[in-house]
């Protein structure tokens, strides 16, 4: 690499056949710029990007001593990498070259012959007067490590699990519930085909169980994540479990022994009970139950119990287990966090929380299900079988005083549960709705099917739920009070049950795990991708991907399909194995730096921390991608982008001012 | 190139656009051949969230009779939201120079996307006539820089 | 809800030295921050006390800061050391500090601010030459007014007199001859009203009258000053003259309390001309003035902080060519912080205005 301190600039100007020659007089230009100081040589020629103008320059290069080369041709979107190539191959670094883009701004835009020289040789100067700034710059090469964390045991994470580690790559999947599984291992029955849930979702815990690749922390949260794409480092927290994972055999004695039942199940949306220590459903994966500590007599009580411990034969009860930290090398990072239901409790309309007969579709989803408090019977809470069931959609979705968006999978459940509750039940199914949405492969079809089964369709938003009666025969019931606008008449329908087809927002502790990974979420609080439409897998972090809900609400089968996505871009990163830094990247000058955090403020990929004992911001080179957000933010030009300094672009600035 | 009646005064006017946007509109304009006058110097950013406010003043006081800005369109910056970024900066851009003589329509910020050929010379021939008929910088006549 | 506290029969400085040094020797802060005179020059200076029997010289309420003391609590604040430190300053100051923090170069994390009404601030030399003739000049300010008409310019169109933010807030417009009014502005605040044992009183009717005077009276000096300043520079050439005899000294950033750069670009190669750049330029163009960069580096701060100026002045003051600096400042500022809907020191928790931007912007031209 030739550095010596005394620029020797060769210029190239190119005829690009007839398409700058004629209209420019490119033999006036050079001319003009071999005046120019610092220009040692300044020639033009036919065609510069073929081979013998590129052997020019590098004869150039090597005889004349030049360290610093422009050309002046087409855009640099079109041939910088052919020229800055040609420089290299003759030993310079290859950002000592710039280029003038005299075809597309000049030649190819400017009426005027005489118009087109002057502009021509203005932008040929600034092109000398930059590259007399420029600096040497280089890529680095990074190895990636051979791993793949994925956040989040949902159906999402479950598939970019298998997928990766069927791939040959080590997985290690982290899920903070004690099972994996997610929303969809509540579920009975699937839309729009209706099979079973259970029946393809356990064979797939399973799979994630059994499988060599993959390392399951469930019970365990996500603590740190340093580093960058290819090479993160991560720190898992395992919870006590209070249950030796190695020693137990999953009899589930403890569970029947333990005293302490009245503790509403979270698994079953808190219609049924579970005890202290518990596994959240018979299939769970690992089926490891856990110690409920909060509940437990021994330690959250200080009582003296200790029931499970006597009767495991195991001796796999451990009451002083203290949280574990595991630290993993991980080259790709999958976010599947998913969603939750929305509470529809302060949506006081629908009297969700007063009236015992109003559940939550989660609720319902329990309700039905073969392993449910009611073994999948649907009855009242007074055990009788509902008559009649009104089924409100968009509960908190397209509600500008809620959420605005569509939770795009509502209206299809709410169909499904209306089949079901005919077939089960026969009771009459009203569902009150603003419009259908049902865009989806076989979804239409299912819409028709539920009404061709004698569900009623009522047009438009709810606007109360009493349990005021106009017929003192109904009294016991609820009524449901709706404008229809189709009929643009109230509607009053009484009615056994109502379900509210709640929204989905993004997952608690979604805010945490954006935090610890340096993502943006939107408005709305999911997950930002990188691009709409060309990156809706990628994230602004290289190296990180989403995968499901935790992207925004959609199905199982769009959920899957980005899952096996998802992982086919982690795939694609670890397979190639490096990782290339880009030159221009920003810097930070500690010596200048005074600590203000604007840069850190500014940086949209958290490429910047900040250096507490020495009070100064350091940018992490992999991470940056040279947007020089900071660089613009930091008054001190402490900041600032390699190969778009200060210097440089003044520079320019200055020669086309001159 | 666009005749003043009175004098040969020829604007000078610096554009700093965004690679990634506004630069490839200037190269569509290019291809399709779509003639502007030549007036306009363009400087090739990465963003215009890179934009330095210094920039933009070095470029009056050098003489600049205008200063284009060209980037993405809101939700299409390369970098997210750069060109946001910018929008916000350029608001105290603004009220700064106005207050030294500087009309406000010299310094102009347009969001062009890449496939908007047409947009980007129409872009410069208005702006390029609005400075034309606006008269010299008064930066102009300065001894210094 | 503030709770007051008056101390009658004693001149504000007796008693606002009595409640300050109270705060040391009853061990209610660790070290206190105030200006005091030193054996050196009448001018009070910013001076750090640990000890109680040290605090024989503080002066805050003299009509004089050589400096926007903000510059120094920032130093004593720098980083929490876990001792509690209690900061006297101005009104400006306070503001001055508040972006400070927000610029991550100090921190309030166990600090007490206590703020004075604040009736300006003379020249350095002006102060100096009413000291040789009076003594005492902080006593005699207080009441006599013609005394108080020879404040600068810039405290002449100050309308923020009063301490806002403060924890503690000493105030002695509008108050009866010889009292001092103590407000807490926090809990930490009421807390030590408590511990130095003053006793409750109301906020003085007549306290609201006077300050309202004195805002009018400082607006409509403001207003007289920005017009004649816009006039002045509304175009580039005026300001070219204005600022013709520039040294490029930076005295004026140097003595600014927002400037916070731990260097200055200017000090950097960033603008160093180049030779060839020179005489090229002065070739085309017959000639060109030197150092080139003066315009460049007033316009340029002005874009770096114009934000956050608080109007303290002390770029005027320390100018050796006499350039009113503030004058420009404060105009331009007026404008740049209308346009962001930003008041410096308004609020710790209000960020920078250009660190935040619309995300969710989908819509339409910039303009
Ligand atoms: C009532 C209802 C019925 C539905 N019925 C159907 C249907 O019939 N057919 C259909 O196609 N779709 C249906 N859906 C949609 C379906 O539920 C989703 O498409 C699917 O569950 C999304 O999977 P996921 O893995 O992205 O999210 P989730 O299922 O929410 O899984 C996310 C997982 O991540 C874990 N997690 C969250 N945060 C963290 C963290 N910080 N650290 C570690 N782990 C974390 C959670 O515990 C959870 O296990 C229905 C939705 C609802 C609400
Ligand atoms: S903006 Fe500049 S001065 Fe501030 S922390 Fe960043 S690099 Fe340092
Ligand atoms: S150049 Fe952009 S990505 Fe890189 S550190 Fe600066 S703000 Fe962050
Ligand atoms: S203090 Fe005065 S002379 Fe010195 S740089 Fe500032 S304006 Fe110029
Ligand atoms: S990349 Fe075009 S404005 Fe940011």
């Amino acid at each position: 690499m030739t550095t010596q301190n005394k620029p020797k600039i060769g210029v190239y100007i190119c005829h690009c056949g007839m398409n700058i020659a004629p209209k420019v007089d490119v033999e006036e230009v050079a001319r003009y710029i071999q005046e120019l100081d610092h220009v040692t040589v300044a020639r033009d020629y036919k065609f510069m990007c073929s081979n013998p103008g590129q052997d020019m320059i590098i004869n150039d290069i090597k005889e004349l001593g030049l360290n610093r080369v422009v050309v002046a041709s087409c855009s640099p979107r079109m041939h910088e990498k052919t020229f800055r190539n040609a420089v290299r191959t003759a030993g310079l670094n290859p950002y000592y070259f710039q280029m003038a883009n005299i075809r597309e701004q000049v030649s190819w835009v400017t009426k005027d012959s005489q118009e087109a020289t002057e502009k021509a040789k203005s932008m040929v100067a600034a092109a000398v007067a930059r590259v007399f700034f420029h600096q040497p710059l280089d890529t680095r090469e990074v190895t990636v490590a051979k791993s793949v964390l994925v956040i989040g045991g949902g159906i999402a994470g479950m598939q970019a699990a298998l997928t990766s580690a069927n791939a040959g790559y080590q997985v290690s999947l982290v899920e903070r519930e004690p099972s994996i599984g997610g929303h969809m291992a509540k579920f009975d029955k699937t839309f729009p085909t209706l099979d079973c849930a259970a029946c393809i979702m356990t064979p797939k815990m399973v799979d994630v169980l059994q499988h060599p690749g993959i390392t399951l922390y469930t019970w365990s949260e996500v603590e740190k994540v340093e580093g960058f794409i290819g090479n993160f480092e991560v720190t898992v927290k395992k919870k006590p479990r209070y249950v030796d994972e190695k020693k137990c055999t999953g009899c589930g004695t403890c569970m029947q022994k333990c005293p302490t039942k009245k503790i509403l199940s979270e698994f079953n949306e808190g219609l049924s009970f579970r005890t202290a220590i518990y596994t959240p459903f018979p299939q769970a994966v690992p089926n490891v139950p856990v110690i409920d500590a909060t509940h437990c007599r021994v330690l959250g009580q200080n009582k003296k119990c200790g029931v499970c411990a006597k009767f495991c034969e195991t001796k796999a009860i451990d009451f002083d287990q203290k949280p574990e930290f595991v630290t993993l090398k991980i080259g790709a990072i999958i976010t599947a966090t998913g969603f939750q239901a929305v509470n529809p409790t302060s949506l006081e309309q629908y009297g969700y929380g007063r009236f015992p007969e109003v559940y939550t579709s989660m609720e319902f989803e329990r309700l039905n299900n073969a392993t449910g408090p009611t073994s999948g019977k649907v009855l009242m809470k007074n055990g009788m079988v509902p008559k009649r069931v009104a089924i409100i959609h968009c509960v908190g979705s397209r509600d500008t005083r809620h959420k605005k968006y569509c939770s795009r999978v509502c209206c299809m459940y709410s169909m499904k549960f209306a089949h079901l509750l005919r077939e089960k039940t026969g009771a009459e199914v009203w569902e009150f709705y603003i419009d259908i949405r049902s865009p989806g492969k076989l979804y239409e079809e299912f819409y028709n099917r539920v009404q061709e089964e004698g569900v009623r369709f009522i047009r438009g938003r709810v606007a109360e739920i009493t349990d005021m009666v106009e017929d003192p025969g109904d009294e016991g019931r609820l009524t449901v009070i709706a404008e229809s606008t189709l009929t643009r008449r109230t509607v009053r329908v009484p009615v056994d049950m109502v379900v509210l087809s709640v929204g989905l927002e993004p997952a608690r502790g979604s805010e945490d795990i954006g935090r610890l990974l340096g993502l943006s979420r939107d408005g709305d609080g999911w997950f930002n991708e990188l691009h709409a439409k060309l990156a809706p897998l990628a994230t602004p972090i290289n190296g990180i991907f989403l995968a499901g809900c935790c992207q925004g609400p959609k199905d199982i089968p769009d959920t899957v399909a980005q899952a096996m996505g998802a992982a086919g871009e982690a795939i694609a990163l670890l397979a190639k194995g490096i990782v290339t830094t880009q030159a221009e990247i920003s810097r930070i000058d500690p010596d200048l730096c005074s600590g203000c955090k604007s840069c850190i403020e500014s940086c949209t990929y958290s490429a910047i921390r900040f250096d507490e004992a020495r009070k100064v911001a350091v940018v992490n080179e992999a991470l940056c991608m040279g947007c020089g957000s900071c660089a613009a933010a930091c008054p001190s030009s402490a900041a600032g982008v390699k190969h778009f300094t200060d210097k440089q672009v003044m520079g320019e600035i200055e020669a086309l001012l001159m | 190139m666009v005749k003043s009646m009175s004098d040969d005064y020829q604007p000078k006017i610096i554009a700093l656009v965004c690679n990634w946007c506004t630069y490839t509109a200037a190269d569509l304009a290019g291809t399709s051949r779509l003639c502007y006058p030549s007036n306009i110097r363009m400087i090739r950013m990465m963003c215009t969230g890179m934009i330095d406010p210094k920039y933009i003043l070095k470029a009056f006081l050098d003489g600049a009779d205008g200063v284009f800005i060209g980037g993405c369109h809101p939700g299409d910056c390369h970098y997210i939201n750069g060109n946001l970024k910018f929008k916000k900066r350029m608001a105290g851009i603004e009220a700064i120079i106005s207050q030294f003589g500087f009309e406000e329509d010299r310094l102009r910020l347009r969001w062009i996307g890449a496939s908007e050929g047409p947009e980007f010379q129409h872009n410069m021939t208005d702006f390029i006539q609005t400075i034309q008929n606006m008269g010299p910088s008064p930066a102009k006549g300065l001894m210094v820089l | 809800m503030s709770v007051y506290a008056m101390v009658k029969d004693a001149s504000p400085t007796v008693a606002v030295k009595a409640a300050l040094t109270k705060l040391l020797s009853q061990n209610l802060v660790d070290a206190v921050l105030v200006a005091a005179k030193s054996p050196y020059s009448a001018l009070p200076m910013p001076t750090l006390f640990a000890e109680a029997s040290a605090m024989d010289g503080i002066d805050p309420l003299a009509p004089a800061a050589p400096f926007n003391a903000a510059r120094q609590a920032a130093t004593v604040s720098r980083q929490a050391t876990g001792k509690r430190l209690a900061l006297v300053l101005r009104p400006c100051e306070i503001r001055a500090l508040i972006e400070l923090v927000k610029l991550n170069q100090c921190t309030l994390e166990n600090v007490v601010l206590i703020g004075i009404d604040c009736l300006g601030r003379m020249e350095n030399e002006v102060f100096l030459r009413h000291a040789s003739a009076l003594g005492d000049v902080t006593s005699e300010f207080q009441k006599n007014t013609s005394l108080q008409d020879d404040i600068t310019r810039t405290c002449q169109m100050c309308e923020q007199f009063e301490p806002a933010h403060a924890d503690i807030a000493m105030s002695t417009l509008g108050m009866a001859e010889n009292s001092v009014l103590f407000a807490s502005g926090s809990e930490t605040g009421e807390a030590l009203l408590k511990e130095l044992g003053l006793s409750p009183a109301e906020n003085p009717a007549q306290r609201e009258t006077v300050t309202k005077q004195l805002r009018e009276k400082r607006a409509a000096c403001k207003k007289e000053v920005f017009a004649e300043t816009s006039e002045k520079i509304n175009s580039i050439e005026k300001f070219e003259k204005m600022i013709g005899t520039c040294l490029n000294c930076y005295n004026c950033r140097q003595a600014c309390p927002v400037c916070y750069c731990r260097e200055c670009v200017f000090l950097t190669d960033v603008f160093a001309a180049r030779p060839e750049t020179l005489l090229r330029r002065a070739q085309k163009r017959g000639s060109v003035k030197l150092p080139t960069d003066t315009t460049m580096f007033h316009l340029t701060r002005l874009s770096h902080i114009a934000h956050s100026c608080v109007g303290c002045g002390q770029c005027s003051s320390v100018c050796p060519s006499n350039i009113p600096v503030a004058d420009i400042f404060t105009t331009v500022a007026a404008q740049v912080q209308a346009a962001y809907d930003y008041v410096p020191g308004r609020d710790v928790q209000e960020p920078i205005p250009y660190l935040i931007f619309a995300e969710k912007q989908k819509s339409g031209e910039p303009k």
